[in-house]
């Protein structure tokens, strides 16, 4: 997935949802871990729009 | 370092079970990742006259915005009707839960919460995130935390997660907290100021082309200021977009933007582990329906920071014991809530037309007394709905 820190509110609702755990909210940003498959649930739950699919 | 019980979580749920574990006389510690206890706000802020009587707190004009005497339900076509105060608990609509009750302003009611916690002895670590959890022969027993830059172990014979939606933590510990992403609502809000609203009133608008999968909401704060606010599900737009969409309608100035997502999944289906308990959005312990989670959340972690200090003093914290948190809470909210969780599935397949043929069927009855031939009435027109008006009533 792509991230674009500038569009991210930091609410934390992509770490709920990723599959393979690989995301971290920390004080003002999100952490992706390697691994990311890019499935998309994330992109599904995002209040801003701040995570998209590369192949968007 | 070393306590008792450590608490990873600074808001609602945290500072409420470290209070309740404060006060029992047990050495607690309680971690927010965040410099400031309060901020960013990702609720609506309703909540019920039943989270001061959980507390056992005198409400207070330093957090409480406006008093809740009633809601106005929108229906995708316009058209609305009333739940009022003094209505009784007889069916979903006349629940109490959404028109009688407060909306505070989160920011101060967090910060004072967490500064009663701290009166009662909790120590208190801002700016420190928790990265994992100790485990020893698969027992939970302590935390290992970051605060600028320094990594710090702090070892604790009970921790409880109250870590929000974003948690990892109960996942770290060996449950299951992996949730769906047709179960989160995400949710948009904007504070908007200068609007013409009722203050003891809040305001719910339901469509497809409103709020697919949720709901746009007022909740007014007094003084012409109100949370306004979108929650969608499975959308191919964002909750941003529709709150754009919905906001557009009202000449009013938004001082502030917040967003979250809230799940509607129901509860975790268990919330303890060995030297483990898990609190508020993080267990989800929230209503599915309406997503408000305050009154629960406030019940769930007084119970959690009880139990954790009673498993403190007999010694015992295994998760056989902690267990007691999770029978005690589900004995408070797990036949609601697992009613309420039916019912969102029942609405989730509720078009438009569905909508508007309630909201004209409940607007034109007393909801205190639905008579039998007006149901009846009813169903001969809109057959699909029995399941679901039983359901309801």
């Amino acid at each position: 997935m792509k991230y674009l820190i500038e569009s991210c509110g930091c609410c934390g609702a992509c770490v709920a949802v990723c599959s393979n755990k690989l995301l971290e909210l920390t004080e003002n940003e999100i952490i992706i871990r390697e691994g990311c498959n890019n499935c998309g649930r994330c992109e599904k739950v995002c209040p801003l729009g701040a995570m998209i699919s590369e192949d968007a | 370092m070393k306590y008792d019980v450590v608490v990873i979580g600074g808001r609602i749920g945290g500072s409420i079970s470290s209070l309740f574990a404060s006060r029992n006389d047990v050495d607690v510690l309680m971690i927010e990742k965040r410099q400031e206890i309060g901020t960013p706000v990702q609720c609506a802020e309703g909540t019920t006259f039943s989270t001061f009587e959980t507390l056992e707190m005198k409400p207070s004009n330093k957090y409480i915005c406006t008093e809740i005497m009633g809601a106005q339900v929108h229906a995708p076509d316009g058209s609305t009707f009333k739940v009022e105060e003094g209505m009784t608990d007889g069916n979903i609509l006349n629940n109490k839960t959404i028109s009688e009750g407060y909306v505070l302003d989160r920011r101060v009611f967090d910060k004072y919460l967490a500064i009663e916690s701290a009166k009662a002895g909790t120590d208190v670590m801002v700016k420190t995130t928790v990265k994992d959890l100790i485990r020893k022969e698969g027992k939970v027993c302590g935390v290992v935390a970051k605060h600028l830059g320094e990594t710090i172990e702090i070892k604790a014979d009970v921790v409880i997660a109250a870590d929000g939606i974003e948690s990892n933590l109960a996942y770290k510990s060996g449950l299951n907290s992996l949730k769906n992403p047709d179960d989160i609502c995400s949710c948009a809000q904007y504070e908007l100021v200068g609007l013409d609203i009722d203050p003891h009133l809040l305001e719910f608008y339901f469509g497809r082309l409103i709020a697919p999968g949720g709901y746009s909401w007022i909740f007014p704060k007094g003084d012409g200021i109100a949370n306004v606010g979108v929650g969608v599900r499975n959308s191919t737009e964002t909750a941003y977009y529709y709150l754009k969409k919905f906001v557009s309608k009202f000449d009013a100035t938004p001082v502030e933007l917040n967003i979250g997502g809230v799940p509607l999944s129901g509860p975790m289906d268990k919330t303890y582990n060995d030297g483990f308990l898990v609190v508020g959005d993080a267990a989800g312990q929230v209503d599915p329906i309406t997503g408000g989670g305050i009154h629960i959340t406030a019940s769930c972690a007084r119970i959690a920071g009880e139990v954790a200090a009673e498993a403190i003093k007999k010694e015992n914290v295994s998760s056989m014991f902690l267990r007691r948190y999770d029978e005690k809470w589900r004995d408070e909210f797990e036949d609601n809530l697992k009613i309420s969780f039916k019912l969102r599935k029942s609405f989730d397949k509720l078009s438009d037309n569905d909508m508007n043929a309630l909201a004209e069927f409940f607007g034109n009855n007393n909801l205190e007394k639905i008579s039998k031939l007006s149901t009846l009435k009813f169903l001969s027109k809109h057959p699909n709905l029995l399941k679901l008006l039983k359901e309801l009533l």
